[in-house]
């Protein structure tokens, strides 16, 4: 009888050992998933999820605060998540929260990250609290007005093409101008003619400047100086080089005068280029077809520089445009 | 033969009729007839393998036979529900062949087994006192807390045949209970089954091989031969029988 | 021809003893329903399973755990890893190794002995006894043993988990410095529910395989003391059997639960 009654305590010690070791194991499963823990509730509405299952931790700025208990589809284009939120962490997160779904890196499960709102002395959070979620979409929206951008600039491309198309076929004033092959080839003889005569008449008057330089400070050399054969072979060349580049110059201005006459007297092809309208007007168009697609663009990515999560200043832009055009279709 | 059955004593406890019991092609018991009056000490012999052990077991429904019936104190056996037959085999005390003692339980666990099942029968009867009562009459009172494991073969039937008894059972059904042991120890079992059959008047089946026990102890006797009733009487009318198939079993 | 028969012998014997089988275990529920119930002997067979088991479970997990790290350490390191050792070890503990691995050791030690044991009581007519004596020995015997085993099992799984992780954890201790608490403390983050809890079915399953083999085999051995040893022994040779296929099914099942 007593030997029965030891083998049943024994038997209890080891059953609730056993229990002992489940419940605990339950306990810190379920604390880390805060199915036990003092929490709270609150949704989010996404448009897409991105494979996210409930489990799934919640972050805030980084901090595990929660999990993902439940992911409900409302209808085709809204999904809510329902997330519960230590207790603890809840001071810290406030009714402006915005929510996000990303990949957490290595593992590659999702992660709802709580991105902390701007607004300052916006109220804590409450039980049962929806806050706003940044889906793809919004990202995708955004993809959209950079796509109009883009078209601006396709357009943009297209018309130079057409320039450039008809440049090479010498077709149009401006065309004639750059096939007329003699006067071209003038204008660049004329401009590397000026650049290398510049360049070498720099140069000369440096050398020179140097020597003079040098007889000012030391006096007594200078006789030794203008007497070494070597030296006074280097001022004689330096003197002739000065000779001739100042002839060479002397040509050139020649040379440009004489054009810039042409163009004065209103000969010559250039004048044409001015003539020209349609080849203005169609210059005008691009530039300003370039200069709006670069303004929008400007727009684009100061908006995505200032907060790249700010979807909304798109559409109102969009929108308020939409409406304008609307009124003035209207009046 | 038939005369030899003229000595009824009193009613019979149980009855049984055309037993037929076979296994596959092997027919072990083939119209088998039996019947155990009150009060009397009944000898079953018969040759080794001739289907002794199947007929005891067919009879408390151990075995099912393939036809035939089995009237235990007026109950056909074989059509009872469980609860009935577990109140039936109250009424039987059973000794196996090889004792079948519990070999997990010491002996007093062994010997409150068939007690435990049937404390009705025995109104606040104190177990303990039970057990030892059992023990001691059959000389065993020390052996109480040992393991089976740890008696002789001759306690080891002994205690079962305490077991047997502790129920203070009406019939007792004795499968070979001097098998195997020496003389003298079969000879206490002997004196000892008597004792009993004294002190509680129980009717009793004694299958043996042995005909000194059965000298000593049955007032009647059946040989069990071909599956059948073969001959029945007293030991001095078989004994003394011309029939050289009963005479192979007295020599 | 001859060589033909003994196949179609075996096949359909194989199938006899799978219908023969499936009847005890639905013996078993029918039983296990009805009064009375066997209380004591429930509790001693609890004991016997439980408590007698819990050295060799224990030892047998601490060796796994301890081998287990030592083995996985040096890949680890090379992938630059380790700090991956406790989730990784605790994972395939918790949900795979230990369950499969302690159910083996119950097999060997639970099952032969249900065999043996009530083979040895059909063989010596004790199970006949029973009857006799006015108790039902399917109850008394078998039904205390599944369930006991059904019971026990899971019991020992969770306690030869704690301990494996503990054999894991010591390694971890000695050969990388981290200490028992902060071991546990990932352990504890990468267990999920759905590592604990299939895990936890499936050890009850397990349990059940053992007891209703080892009772099947011995409650219907065949008579003479050859048949007690080929009662014990094919019930460990089934069970194992057993328990890998349960253990497929219950991976199959899991993985579409917990997908
Ligand atoms: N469960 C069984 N399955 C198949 N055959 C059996 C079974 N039990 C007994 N037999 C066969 O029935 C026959 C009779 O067996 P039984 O045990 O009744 O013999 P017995 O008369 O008691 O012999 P003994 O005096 O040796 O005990 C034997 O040939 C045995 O082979
Ligand atoms: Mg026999």
């Amino acid at each position: 009888m007593r030997n029965r009654n030891a083998q049943n305590i024994k038997l209890g010690i080891f059953v609730i050992a056993g229990i002992t070791i489940f419940v605990l194991a339950v306990y810190f499963i379920g604390n880390r998933q805060n199915l036990f823990g003092d929490s709270i509730r609150i949704h989010s509405v996404f448009k897409n999820v991105s494979g996210l299952q409930t489990g799934n931790n919640v972050r805030f700025a980084g901090v595990n605060v929660g999990t993902v208990r439940d992911i409900l589809i409302l209808n085709d284009t809204s999904i809510v998540v329902e997330m519960l939120i230590n207790e603890k962490t809840r001071r810290h997160i406030k009714k402006d929260t915005r929510a996000t779904i990303s990949s957490d890196g290595l593992v590659g499960s999702m992660v709802v990250n709580l991105v902390p709102g701007e607004e300052e002395g916006s109220s804590m959070i409450n039980p049962g609290d929806t806050i706003e979620s940044i889906s793809k979409i919004a990202t995708a929206d955004m993809l959209t007005t950079l796509n109009t951008t883009n078209e601006n600039a396709a357009l943009l491309t297209a018309d130079l093409l057409k320039i450039t198309t008809a440049i090479n076929d010498g077709e149009g004033t401006l065309g004639a101008l750059i096939k007329d092959e003699g006067m071209a080839t003038d204008i660049k003889k004329s401009i590397a003619g000026l650049r290398r005569t510049s360049e070498a008449a720099a140069v000369s008057v440096n050398r020179l400047n140097k020597i003079l330089s040098s007889v000012n400070l030391e006096e007594s050399l200078a006789g030794l100086i203008l007497n070494d054969t070597s030296a006074a072979g280097e001022v004689s060349q330096i003197i002739a080089d000065l000779g001739q580049s100042a002839e060479e110059m002397k040509l050139m201005t020649a040379n440009l005068q004489e054009f810039s006459e042409e163009i004065k007297t209103g000969e010559g092809i250039l004048n044409h280029i001015i003539n020209d309208t349609t080849v203005v007007n169609h210059l005008d168009a691009t530039l300003q077809n370039a200069e709006e697609a670069s303004k929008k663009f400007d727009e684009n990515m100061k908006a995505l520089q200032h907060n790249i999560l700010f979807r909304g200043y798109f559409r109102k832009l969009e929108r308020r445009k939409a409406r304008e055009g609307k009124n003035e279709n209207n009046r | 033969m038939e005369n030899s059955a003229a000595h009824t004593h009193g009613k019979a406890v149980i009855s049984i009729r055309n037993l037929c019991k076979s296994f596959g092609d092997q027919v072990v018991l083939d119209n088998f007839n039996m019947e155990i009056y009150d009060g009397e000490n009944l000898v079953l012999m018969g040759k080794s393998g001739s289907g002794k052990s199947v007929m005891i077991k067919c009879m408390v429904g151990l075995m099912e036979p393939d036809s035939g019936e089995v009237e235990i104190l007026g109950k056909n056996m074989l059509e009872l529900h469980h609860q009935e037959k577990d109140e039936l085999r109250a009424e039987i005390g059973f000794l196996f062949q090889g004792s079948a003692l519990y070999d997990s339980m010491t002996v007093q666990e062994n010997l409150e087994f068939p007690l435990r099942r049937h404390k009705k029968k025995f109104k606040g009867g104190n177990t303990n006192e039970m057990v030892e009562e059992a023990l001691e009459s059959v000389g065993l009172a020390h052996t109480k807390s040992l393991m089976p494991a740890e008696l002789s073969g001759g306690m080891q039937r002994r205690i079962a045949l305490a077991r047997a008894l502790i129920l203070k059972p009406k019939i007792i059904l004795y499968d070979e209970p001097t098998t195997g042991l020496d003389p003298i120890t079969a000879k206490e079992i002997i004196l000892l089954m008597m004792d009993i059959q004294k002190k509680y008047k129980t009717s009793s089946l004694i299958i043996t091989h042995d005909v000194d026990c059965a000298r000593v102890i049955s007032n009647r006797m059946i040989l069990l031969l071909e599956g059948t009733n073969y001959a029945q009487g007293t030991f001095q009318e078989l004994s003394t029988s011309k029939d050289p198939k009963i005479k192979a079993f007295f020599k | 021809m001859n060589h033909n028969y003994t196949a179609t012998a075996n096949v359909s014997s194989f199938f006899m003893e799978i219908g023969a089988l499936s009847r005890f275990a639905g013996r078993f529920f029918k039983e296990l329903f009805s009064w009375p119930f066997e209380f004591r002997e429930f509790l001693k067979q609890c004991y016997q399973m439980g408590n007698k088991s819990l050295l060799l479970v224990g030892v047998t997990g601490f060796i796994l755990g301890l081998v287990f790290t030592l083995q996985s350490r040096p890949t680890l390191l090379e992938f630059g890893a380790v700090s991956w050792m406790p989730s990784m070890i605790s994972i395939s503990i918790v949900r795979e190794i230990g369950p499969v691995i302690i159910a083996l050791i119950c097999a060997g030690r639970i099952g032969s002995s249900i065999g043996a044991e009530l083979g040895s009581m059909r063989v010596t007519e004790q199970i006949d006894a029973m009857e006799v004596s006015g108790t039902n020995p399917f109850k008394f015997l078998v039904v205390t043993r599944i369930l006991a085993a059904t019971l026990m099992l899971p019991v020992l799984i969770l306690i030869g988990d704690l301990i494996a992780l503990f054999g894991s954890a010591l390694v971890e201790y000695v050969k990388g410095n981290v200490s028992f608490l902060l071991y546990f403390n990932e352990v504890f983050e990468a267990i999920k529910f759905s590592d604990l809890m299939p895990a936890t079915i499936k050890s009850f399953f397990f349990g059940f395989a053992i007891g209703v083999v080892g009772c099947f085999k011995g409650y219907n051995s065949s008579k003479g003391t050859e048949g007690v040893g080929k009662a014990s022994n094919s019930a460990v040779v089934f069970t194992s059997l057993l328990l890998f296929i349960i253990d497929f099914i219950a991976v199959f099942v899991s993985d579409i639960i917990y997908g």
